[in-house]
């Protein structure tokens, strides 16, 4: 049989399996040190800082666990959250991310490395992310081979829609819960395989962590057990399946019960009841495989069969009946959104506000993927090419997966792996089908063209349905022709070609082979590229420190945001009570270390709404909420000047929409239009938006700036009118260096009992109109 | 065409009319046209009497095919429905609530005079005296807002805050909708026998899932939810900007993707099995060509979407 | 010589670290109580609560004879007057922002210019800062006819003094003998009618304003003292261009009881405490009110009389004695608060247990609990109150806010979480929960037997199992 290209012959076949392990190794260290390093441009760009929003808070909290212990973590309750309301920390989040860097943390003291907790915190994302790379390259060896699952790992280490959330110092739920993710799915792959309890117990371990680390395990929960359900449907049921599931779902709920914040969920909501229906049918179909083996009578079978039906379509009902009578939850809210998508906007602004739940748009994936976004598509037809068990799996995740993320554009997380693994399935038999030096001989055997390939494909794939890659490799290693990489060689080809097509596929000549290859690797590169030219200019600035280039080139940074956090930490009193837009409650807490009113838990949209309601109404009626809830200093987000556009007053309709949603007839959004339905800040606002708290705050003294001159707001490209706002019943106490962030003050009531807008207008030396005493009395003429 | 002229023999009368008469009117001009009140300019000042006792809720829209008002077409059907809904209940309550439409091809004025820009417009004007006066004592218009969407629903949920009694609207059942379904869903399960082979075929099921998820990765779920046009004004198809689409970028990125892929597929599935060297080399050939100027066309693509993108191929 | 020193400020010390705790228990005492304290530790010997430097600003035309009698008793009771006229800037009222004096008496109703540390403005600040203003006005029109108005104090318009026909006397008509509210919180017991002549003012609606002497129902305020003038008065009430200036509810002399604590005393007449309306009898031949009843409304004013403060507030776990720094829901808290008043004749706080009506409020946004704060029997000056905190955890305050007429305000505020209870403190054992147990229960034993047959079994049934569970 012809090669391409010679083989050296002089080696034993044990130095090869030896050199292609190093070999192995070496790449993965490798691949490790790329994902770490990729992941540190913000650190080199900026400085090693928490990034965002809910990683401050997480940090916060970790610090908290680090420096107090688990059990008073557990009980915290903090009163400086929702104040007055309070927040019970412990059992509102999810521990595993905290619980994680405190074990990091008490392990390097333990070895007496002194290392501040916030450096752990910024570097655990990349250092989970060679996690990551890791078990996303044993779930693919489970799906094709080693040389795949170098690929997957190099691609998953690099790949942009992971490094979005997973750059040093976005130390968020998300660092650490795509490789619980993938890892929980290589276990449950391997028990499916195996049949072994002892991977399900593993897998529901895992499955705990990750319900412990991440809202997100709703994933998995219903992930697995779809699998499972097509595998029946499929007329795949074996004990291994049956094994599998039952012990990952038995542990892992009753493991994932511990969590307190999620409680008795698991048994009450419906995001579960899909594994409960499942594992439910299991035991029915179980049982009646085991009656089947005993019971030899066809009518019987039938009998039973209908029977099992039966009861599973029972069961199904009981399910939908408890839900209806409310012993079983309904979809929750954020839950449900991705169903049907008009729902959040409708019902939940809050949710509908984030702008991480809007829809994806095209570029986004190709942004975040780049060319494993239409690669994986082919590796999604290999998988069917040989339907294994684990095929079938990754072959749902990809469905839904790439519907989630196409719904919203934090779901690409999940959609990110999967796609990483078919494109290496894909990519890797692209390259075994050009690398393998295996000539087929030009016999005219026209008899079998391309067509049967398919054909006997599917024949072989349903015989080897339940068999594994190793029978394979058995089989196909005499076949190949002496020579000590042949054993390698065709267990590599060995995937790509069918038992009966064998001899007689293959490629001629060696230019094809190169022309090919370079293709390949030109594509690579240009995906390494790619790679690094996003992670470094879209995913690593911190969105606490804002960058911008001066006209000569150099960078410029922007430090507002903290300049004026660490103004209120070292000028106000500890109780002071800020007030904010949500938004901005973790980065307060967590830099200035001030009370807040609402933050990024937005558990209570009351108490948002009543933000709201503040923010938009007039002064006057601002006010007394102000006083009721202690309020000591108002901050709000100003871009006008800078031009920065993420800036409270563009946020400012979410807040008259949340407010409204609480108070219809105080906050109506259509007041806060132009007549025309225009929404303006210029002298054509309206009045209400005029009076509104949130634009005067935002405008107070800004038309002073431009000393004359037209003011204009940068980021609406509106100009001001000559005289601003005025302000009665705050002070204005601090204005950051680019007029990002302004911080008011709210007076104290006046000590003769007068409103302070006539106090004010009396230190401003304005005669008030005499007033007239009232008369008490008609008098008699 | 009737309403008018009803309007100018009112007209003399109701001059003269007293406060009662006024109201008998409205009632019966409700009565007349199934709740919902047709206003010019006359009955409008009928409607919206400084001393009224009675609520109303005013449409203000432009149904005439030259205004060419989608929203408006959209939204007066609903409009009717909860009107018709409301006209159900009893004429005690009934007749303390008011729905009318004002056109402005009829009443041009009275947009004039309420400084009216835009349409469709829906204002509660409430009670002034009586015992529905509101406890605020507010009696200018209170206009809704359609943040909620155009639907009937919540246009009721919204108006029976102001009306005595809530509004009674329910949801038409769509019966040709749920027909539909369920014939669908017989003839598949008739026609089960004879697709079996196809469903129990696994390249069907490759092919729903890779047209499905080449759908998805490629935004149709972005054009679905925000509603985007198929293609822009003057006919351009690439939405400027990095966060947009147009419809038609959902079937080219697809068709891409797919092409894409496809080439990928030949070379590792199909080529291999063509046994003639000559006619092998073709296809490699072929197909790397195909890869290559497909990825440098989508890369030219997205360069036009993300102007700062640095690289390209070929284009 | 040194010992006594070192004594004293072994002393000072202890006032220091008591009055540190106190502010420490109570986060948001109210400033002025803070600062009398400061005046009463710098002059222990003062009749005033707040200090004992008076400026008295007296008009050119008067001299401080005519009211020697009053500044003498002043000057008996341990203040030290300085005197000055409205234009001359020396010694200034304020400077750098800081008042000079604890007191000030403007005793220049007939002046339209002030020097430029007295203005309208510079008055309101002194009283923030806890400076007593005793202020005359007269039926001209001076700056501090616009003043008045922040005080909620309505002036008749100009030239309009108070006019009053009755009883039958020989006096002229402006100069009224005007009988005393013996129930006045301000003076002390009842007096006999004091004379007053100047202008009444009419009160808006303002919480803060203490009425001290009330116009005689039959008098009114006319700009003419002729008969005629009564008609012009109500035909001007009637045509709504001013109200109606007559009758009881026009008032004399008004005090004013600020949020921080400064007291302002409005005098609709100068003359009131004038040596000539002291000595000048009454109708009846008596003596009249005038001497008392000007000491008693300076006495007032200079936070002499109805001065309260609180000492300070603690709270504690009903069977604990030192203060959490927070509390489990249903817990049972005792709160605590001393209150001490001003005696003028010792010039000492002492311990003050007479308020009733004073209640506390536990707030979270809304009062959870209000309810009485009585004092404790036994220990004077000390009001304590036991309760079930709500089951509602949150960041609560226990609120005290006491308001009464002629009394100095009370205000305290101290701000306690409320948490829900620890991982540990829920009840171990629950007995509904006994099918759970039982379930455990029963499983593990079920499995233990089974392992123990399994063991025992021979190798014969194992092996049949598996051929049914390979294919």
């Amino acid at each position: 049989m012809p090669l391409a290209y010679s083989l050296p012959t002089d080696l034993s076949p044990a130095t090869v399996v030896n050199a292609s392990s190093l070999l192995r190794i070496v790449a993965l260290a490798l691949i490790s040190g790329a994902a770490i390093a990729s992941r540190l441009f913000a650190v080199i760009n900026f400085e090693s800082v928490i990034h965002e929003f809910d990683p401050w808070f997480n940090y916060r909290a970790t610090r908290v666990l680090a420096s107090e212990g688990f059990y008073e973590f557990w009980n915290w309750f903090d009163p400086t959250a929702w104040y007055p309301l309070g927040r019970v920390v412990g059992g509102t989040i999810y521990p595993g991310l905290m619980a994680t860097s405190g074990v990091i943390y008490s392990i390097l003291h333990g070895l007496n490395l002194p290392v501040d907790i916030r450096n752990i915190c910024v570097m655990l994302a990349p250092g989970f992310s060679a996690l990551t790379a890791w078990s996303t390259y044993m779930f693919t060896k489970e799906m094709k081979d080693e040389s795949a699952g170098l690929l997957a790992a190099a691609f998953i280490g690099i790949v942009p829609g992971y490094i979005s959330r997973s750059v040093a110092g976005s130390y968020d739920n998300e660092a650490i819960a795509i490789f619980l993710l993938m890892f929980t799915f290589f276990l449950w792959i391997k028990a499916l395989k195996t049949g072994s309890a002892f991977f399900g117990t593993l897998a529901a371990l895992f499955y705990f962590y990750m319900v412990a680390a991440w809202g997100g395990y709703a994933f998995i929960t219903n992930m697995i057990p779809l699998h499972a359900f097509t595998l029946i449907l499929m007329g795949r049921f074996s004990s291994r399946l049956y094994v599998a599931y039952s012990s990952w779902y038995a542990i892992g709920t009753l493991a994932s019960m511990q969590v307190p914040f999620v409680g008795f969920q698991p048994v009450r909501t419906s995001e579960h009841m899909a594994a409960l229906g499942v594992f439910g049918l299991l035991q029915i179909i179980a049982f009646a495989e085991l009656v089947r083996a005993h019971v030899s009578s066809k009518q019987f079978q039938r009998l039973l069969y209908a029977s099992v039906i039966g009861m599973g379509i029972l069961g199904g009902l009981a399910i939908v009946g408890l839900t209806y009578k409310g012993w079983i939850a309904p979809w929750t809210g954020r839950f449900y959104s991705l169903w049907d998508t008009g729902y959040a906007k409708k019902y939940i602004p809050i949710i509908a506000s984030v702008s991480e739940h809007q829809p994806t748009a095209w570029p986004s994936f190709f942004m975040d993927l780049q060319l494993l976004i239409f690669v994986f598509p082919a590796g999604v037809i290999l998988c069917f090419r040989e339907l294994r068990d684990e095929h079938v799996f990754v072959i749902i995740y990809a469905v839904v997966a790439s519907y989630f993320a196409g719904v919203m554009v934090r779901l690409m997380l999940t959609l990110t792996p999967c796609v990483c693994v078919c494109a290496a399935v894909a990519f890797s038999s692209v390259l075994d089908t050009y690398i393998n030096p295996v000539e087929p001989d030009a016999v005219e055997e026209e008899a079998e063209t391309a067509g049967d390939g398919a054909v006997s494909a599917s024949s072989t794939a349903v015989s080897t349905s339940s068999g594994s890659a190793t029978k394979k490799g058995k089989k196909a290693a005499p076949a190949a022709q002496p020579g000590p990489l042949g054993g390698l060689v065709s267990t590599v080809s060995a995937v790509v070609s069918t038992k009966k097509g064998e001899k007689s596929r293959g490629i001629f000549g060696g230019d094809t082979r190169l022309a090919v290859l370079l293709n390949a690797l030109g594509m690579l590169l240009f995906f390494v590229l790619h790679c690094t030219y996003v992670t470094s200019s879209a995913y690593s600035s911190p969105s606490v420190v804002l960058a911008s280039t001066n006209p000569d080139g150099s960078q410029h940074i922007i430090d507002d945001f903290r300049e004026a956090y660490y103004w209120l930490r070292q000028n106000t009193p500890e109780t002071a009570v800020v007030m904010s837009w949500w938004d901005y409650g973790y980065q307060i807490a967590g830099m200035a270390d001030r009370p807040t009113l609402v933050d990024n838990n937005t558990w209570n949209n009351t108490h948002i709404a009543t933000v709201g309601k503040a923010m938009s109404s007039s002064e006057e009626v601002a006010y007394p909420i102000l006083r009721k809830h202690d309020v000591d200093y108002v901050l709000v987000i100003f871009g006008g000047l800078l031009g920065y556009s993420g800036d409270d007053i563009n946020k400012f309709l979410w807040m008259v929409r949340i407010a409204q949603g609480v108070w219809p007839d105080e906050i109506q959004e259509p007041n806060y239009f132009t007549a025309k339905g225009e929404y303006k800040v210029d002298d054509g606002a309206s009045n209400t938006m005029k009076n509104s708290l949130m634009y005067k705050m935002s405008y107070y003294r800004f038309a002073e700036l431009f000393g004359g001159n037209q003011a204009v707001d940068r980021v609406r490209g509106q100009q001001m009118p000559k005289i601003g706002p005025t302000l009665d019943y705050l002070d204005e106490a601090f204005t950051s260096e680019n007029w990002i962030v302004r911080i008011y003050q709210v007076k104290k009531e006046d000590p003769l009992g007068r409103d302070l807008r006539t106090a004010n207008a009396f230190e401003q030396g304005k005669r008030r109109k005499r007033s007239k005493p009232v008369a008490r009395r008609r008098a008699i003429v | 065409m009737l309403l008018p002229l009803l309007a100018l023999l009112f007209a003399p009368l109701c001059l003269a009319a007293s406060f009662q008469t006024d109201h008998a009117k409205l009632v019966q001009l409700a009565a007349s046209s199934n709740g919902v009140i047709r206003l010019d300019e006359h009955s409008y000042k009928l409607l919206t009497n400084p001393k009224r006792t009675w609520s109303a809720s005013v449409q203000f829209t432009a149904l005439d095919k030259k205004r060419r008002c989608g929203p408006c077409k959209d939204f007066d059907p609903n409009w009717n429905a909860v009107a018709k809904a409301w006209s159900t209940v009893p004429a005690a309550e009934r007749d303390n609530h008011f729905f009318g439409t004002v056109d402005f091809d009829h009443a041009m004025s009275i947009f004039q005079q309420l400084g009216l820009q835009s349409a469709p417009v829906v204002q509660v004007l409430p009670a002034v005296e009586g015992p529905r006066r509101p406890a605020s004592g507010r009696s200018n218009p209170i206009a809704l807002d359609f943040s909620g969407g155009f639907d009937a629903a919540p246009l009721a949920e919204q108006l029976s805050r102001h009306t005595p009694v809530p509004i009674p609207y329910k949801a038409p059942i769509d019966y040709s909708r749920i027909a539909s379904g369920l014939f669908v869903l017989l003839s598949f399960v008739a026609a089960l026998r004879f697709i079996s082979p196809i469903l129990k075929s696994r390249w069907t099921w490759a092919a729903i899932t890779i047209i499905t998820s080449l759908i998805m990765t490629s935004g149709f779920m972005f054009v679905r939810i925000r509603g985007m046009p198929y293609n822009g004004p003057n006919g351009q198809w690439i939405a400027g900007g990095y966060q947009t689409q147009f419809g038609q970028e959902v079937h080219v990125i697809a068709m891409i993707y797919g092409t894409l892929a496809g080439g990928f597929l030949m070379l590792t599935l199909v080529v291999p099995n063509q046994l003639s060297p000559s006619r092998q080399r073709m296809q490699i050939y072929l197909w790397t060509g195909v890869i290559f100027v497909m990825y440098s066309v989508l890369v030219s693509i997205f360069k036009e979407k993300n102007r700062g993108y640095p690289f390209r191929l070929l284009l | 010589m040194s010992t006594w020193s070192v004594a004293r400020w072994l002393q000072l010390i202890q006032h220091w670290q008591l009055r540190k705790r106190c502010l420490h228990s109570s986060a948001m005492v109210s400033p002025w109580r803070f600062l009398s304290f400061l005046g009463f530790a710098a002059a222990a010997l003062a009749k005033s609560s707040t200090g004992n430097s008076v400026l008295v600003v007296l008009d050119p035309g008067s001299s401080r004879d005519n009211f020697s009698r009053f500044f003498d008793g002043l000057e008996a009771r341990g203040y030290e007057l300085t005197f000055r006229t409205p234009k001359d800037a020396h010694p200034a009222v304020i400077e750098h922002d800081h008042p000079e004096y604890s007191h000030v008496i403007l005793f220049a109703p007939e002046s339209k210019t002030y020097s430029s540390d007295i203005t309208p403005q510079s008055l309101v600040t002194l009283l923030s800062k806890n400076t007593n203003l005793l202020i005359a006005v007269s039926p001209k029109a001076t700056p501090l006819t616009s003043l008045a108005a922040e005080f909620s104090l309505i002036l008749p318009p100009p030239g309009t003094p108070l006019v009053s026909h009755f009883p039958e006397r020989d006096t002229p008509a402006t100069v009224i003998p005007v009988d005393v509210s013996p129930s006045n919180p301000v003076l002390s017991g009842s007096l006999p009618p004091v004379w007053f002549s100047g202008v009444p003012f009419a009160f808006n609606s303002n919480p803060h304003i203490v009425p001290i002497l009330n116009a005689p129902p039959q008098s009114f305020a006319a700009d003419s003292d002729a008969d005629s003038g009564a008609d012009a008065v109500v035909e001007a009430a009637d045509k709504g261009g001013e109200g109606l200036w007559a009758g009881s509810s026009l008032g004399l002399v008004a005090g004013f009881q600020t949020l921080g604590g400064g007291r302002a005393t409005w005098v609709g007449g100068v003359d009131l405490f004038s040596d000539e309306y002291a000595q000048k009898p009454t109708l009846d031949g008596n003596k009249p009110g005038n001497e008392q009843f000007a000491a008693d409304v300076a006495a007032w004013t200079f936070q002499e009389t109805g001065v309260l403060r609180v000492d300070g507030s603690t709270h504690h776990h009903v069977n604990e004695t030192t203060p959490r720094d927070r509390y489990t829901i249903n817990d049972r808290v005792t709160y605590t608060l001393r209150v001490s008043k001003y005696n003028p004749t010792s010039a000492e706080w002492e311990p003050y247990s007479g308020i009733d009506g004073m209640q506390l409020e536990f707030t979270m946004l809304d009062p959870h609990i209000r309810t009485a704060l009585q004092p404790t029997p036994g220990v004077p000056g000390e009001y304590s109150l036991t309760f079930r905190v709500p089951d509602r955890h949150g960041v609560f305050k226990f609120n005290v806010d006491y308001k009464r007429k002629g009394w100095s305000y009370l205000q305290s505020t101290t701000v306690v979480p409320v948490v829900p209870p620890r991982h540990d403190e829920y009840p171990r054992f629950l007995s509904p929960a006994w099918p759970y147990y039982a379930g455990a229960i029963s499983t593990s034993a079920a499995f233990l037997a089974f392992c123990a047959l399994w063991l025992a079994g021979d190798s014969a049934e194992p092996k049949k199992s598996k051929s049914t569970k390979s294919d």
